[in-house]
């Protein structure tokens, strides 16, 4: 059951009979799913139901946990990433994440975007300042910051640290961005910026998004799946998804019955 | 809440009686007695030490002799020696230390961390006279026979750093004594160290390993930099413990009143002179005296060592 089948647009990562293990915990049953090209895709469903996880399985996250295993396939790039021989260093650098809380470095604003570019890429001053530049740009930072670029990140606002965030993790060009409830820590008005950030960002990005907020969701996702219990209950387009939902479960969740 | 009951005048009468005046005053006299000892000691210890500086001046402390029987008295020797072990014994820890450290919270399994980390946590706990045992036993003669005429057959013979490394293969000395004190301190430096590391929050590790960078530079570009002000404080806690160490470096040093570019050459420290000298000196001599202005002057360094980690890592803070 995925949009592949009614959707024309390549899947920039397909998720195929994925299990995944939190010691004898399973966390994951037997995901199926795709992440069109291009396209948002939003994961909603109550606390523990195994979103964020899917998202750590992305990018191996996981990895730095031991008794944490994952099983089944996640192709990307034609590649299995689950796999052993799996350069876990490019893959993260080309599958970004965005997390829940900000987290700058502990250094200036330009280094904190630089820092990232730097490990993978070798630019001159020039090709650096205008990289730090354009990504502040995107992300609506500049007109804020482009006095102190090289003041401590920690003092900028939350709303402002985590468009640095996005900034860094974009600045490293991935092909792929992951966004773990990013602005659950944020006000309103932090949180409609980064929306209208995600609408730009999809233009470039392939994006998945983790939400515990419903109309985030069905405001800037195309596809949305609808978790529970370790499941993918249902994915469908947005639209689909918050009029006409196919699954009681879907229904009972998305009406405020739980959750 | 029903606020009828309760008269505005009683927000300024007297509750209760008047305990919590007592306790006050009980808990301010517990901090005015560190205030007191503090003082107290270095009162003490300056007065103590008046004899040796009314006699020698202030030349007692770059004055190398120390000789009993022309009653001619100088710390510049063990001043040398507790400074030479002290730092060696922190270039040597300081990298055990962090390396231990890193393994222990990004590397190592939960279970196996565990074990190592209460290990760590047990070499804190033996008894210095122990290491002293040790290092007399083990470590002496294992540098006398094997590392020193090694080093001196190859390090020596480097221009530059040559000289450090030559000498009589005594096994005790200079370089010895700063090894067994860089086992003493680098349980210490470790735990603070550990403890720092582990405090750091998950997210930011993982938005670090999230844009690609290694091990490698998690720890040297986000770790250090976040921790660097609790791990410089870990770093001097060691140096402050290396400086006052007396009796595992009184068994490894050699007891020789003697200072010289040799780090096999047997040396001395300040703490370990007075332990070995005090009993045997009489009340109110001479050399009682220059023992005690060696004491102050060891409080000095030490006091001076902390006080040079707090003005670092406030301009550091500031410079951030």
């Amino acid at each position: 059951m995925t949009v592949a089948e009614k959707q024309p647009v390549p899947a920039a990562i397909s998720v195929r009979n994925l299990d995944f293990y939190y010691g004898a915990n399973h966390a994951l049953k037997n995901i199926s799913i795709d992440f069109p090209q291009g396209q948002v895709t939003g994961m909603i469903g109550p606390s523990g139901c195994g979103k964020s996880t899917l998202l750590r399985v992305l990018n191996r996250m996981y990895d730095l946990y031991p008794g944490q295993r994952a099983t089944g396939e996640v192709i990307f790039d034609g590649c299995n990433i689950l796999g052993p021989k799996v350069n876990l260093n490019v893959l993260r650098a080309r599958v970004g994440m965005v997390f829940q809380k900000p987290t700058p470095f502990p250094m200036s604003i330009y280094d904190n975007i630089a820092f990232g570019v730097r490990l993978h890429e070798r630019l001159d001053r020039t090709a650096m300042d205008a990289r730090v530049e354009d990504v502040l740009k995107r992300v609506a930072l500049w007109p804020e910051v482009r006095d102190r670029l090289h003041d401590s990140a920690a003092a900028l606002s939350g709303g402002q640290q985590q468009r640095l965030c996005i900034a860094r993790t974009i600045a490293t060009r991935p092909e792929v961005v992951l966004l773990d409830e990013p602005t659950s820590a944020l006000d309103p008005v932090s949180t409609a910026r980064i929306e209208e950030l995600l609408d730009e960002l999809k233009a470039d990005f392939t994006i998945a998004i983790v939400t515990h907020n419903l109309q985030q969701a069905a405001r800037c996702a195309d596809q949305v799946a609808f978790f529970y219990m370790g499941e993918v209950v249902e994915v469908d387009s947005a639209d689909r998804m918050f009029t006409a939902p196919r699954e009681n479960r879907t229904q009972d969740y998305i009406t405020g019955r739980f959750g | 809440m029903d606020r009828s009951a309760t008269s505005p005048s009683a927000l300024t009468g007297v509750v209760r009686g008047n305990g919590d005046a007592v306790f006050a005053a009980i808990v301010r006299c517990a901090a005015a007695l560190i205030l007191l000892g503090l003082g107290g000691m270095v009162a003490v210890m300056a007065w103590g030490a008046r004899g040796a500086f009314a006699t020698f001046g202030p030349a007692f402390i770059v004055d190398k002799a120390w000789n009993p029987v022309t009653q001619h008295f100088g710390a510049a020797a063990p001043v040398f020696g507790t400074l030479v072990t002290a730092l060696l014994a922190i270039a040597l820890a300081v990298p055990l230390a962090f390396g231990i450290a890193v393994w222990l919270t990004e590397i190592a399994s939960a279970r196996i961390a565990g074990v190592i980390g209460t290990l760590i946590q047990l070499l804190a706990a033996v008894p210095s006279i122990i290491f002293g045992m040790w290092g007399f036993a083990v470590l002496v003669p294992f540098m006398a026979h094997y590392v020193e005429p090694f080093a001196s057959h190859t390090l020596g013979r480097v221009p530059g750093i040559g000289p450090l490394f030559r000498g009589a293969p005594y096994g005790t000395g200079f370089l010895t004594g700063g090894m067994i004190l860089a086992v003493m301190i680098t349980p210490f430096i470790s735990a603070v160290m550990r403890d720092v590391f582990l405090s750091m929050p998950a997210v930011l590790k993982e938005s670090a390993y999230g844009l690609g960078m290694t091990r490698w530079e998690v720890v040297r570009r986000i770790i250090l930099p976040w921790s660097r002000t609790s791990v410089v404080g870990g770093i001097m806690l060691g140096l402050g413990r290396a400086l006052g160490e007396t009796m595992a470096i009184t068994f490894v040093i050699g007891n020789a009143n003697h200072i010289g570019w040799s780090l096999f050459s047997p040396g001395n420290t300040i703490a370990s002179l007075i332990a070995l000298e005090f009993p045997e000196s009489a009340m109110g001599s001479l050399k009682f005296s220059s023992l005690m202005a060696a004491g102050f002057l060891l409080m000095l360094i030490s006091l001076g060592t902390l006080v040079c980690s707090r003005l670092l890592l406030r301009t550091r803070a500031a410079g951030r």
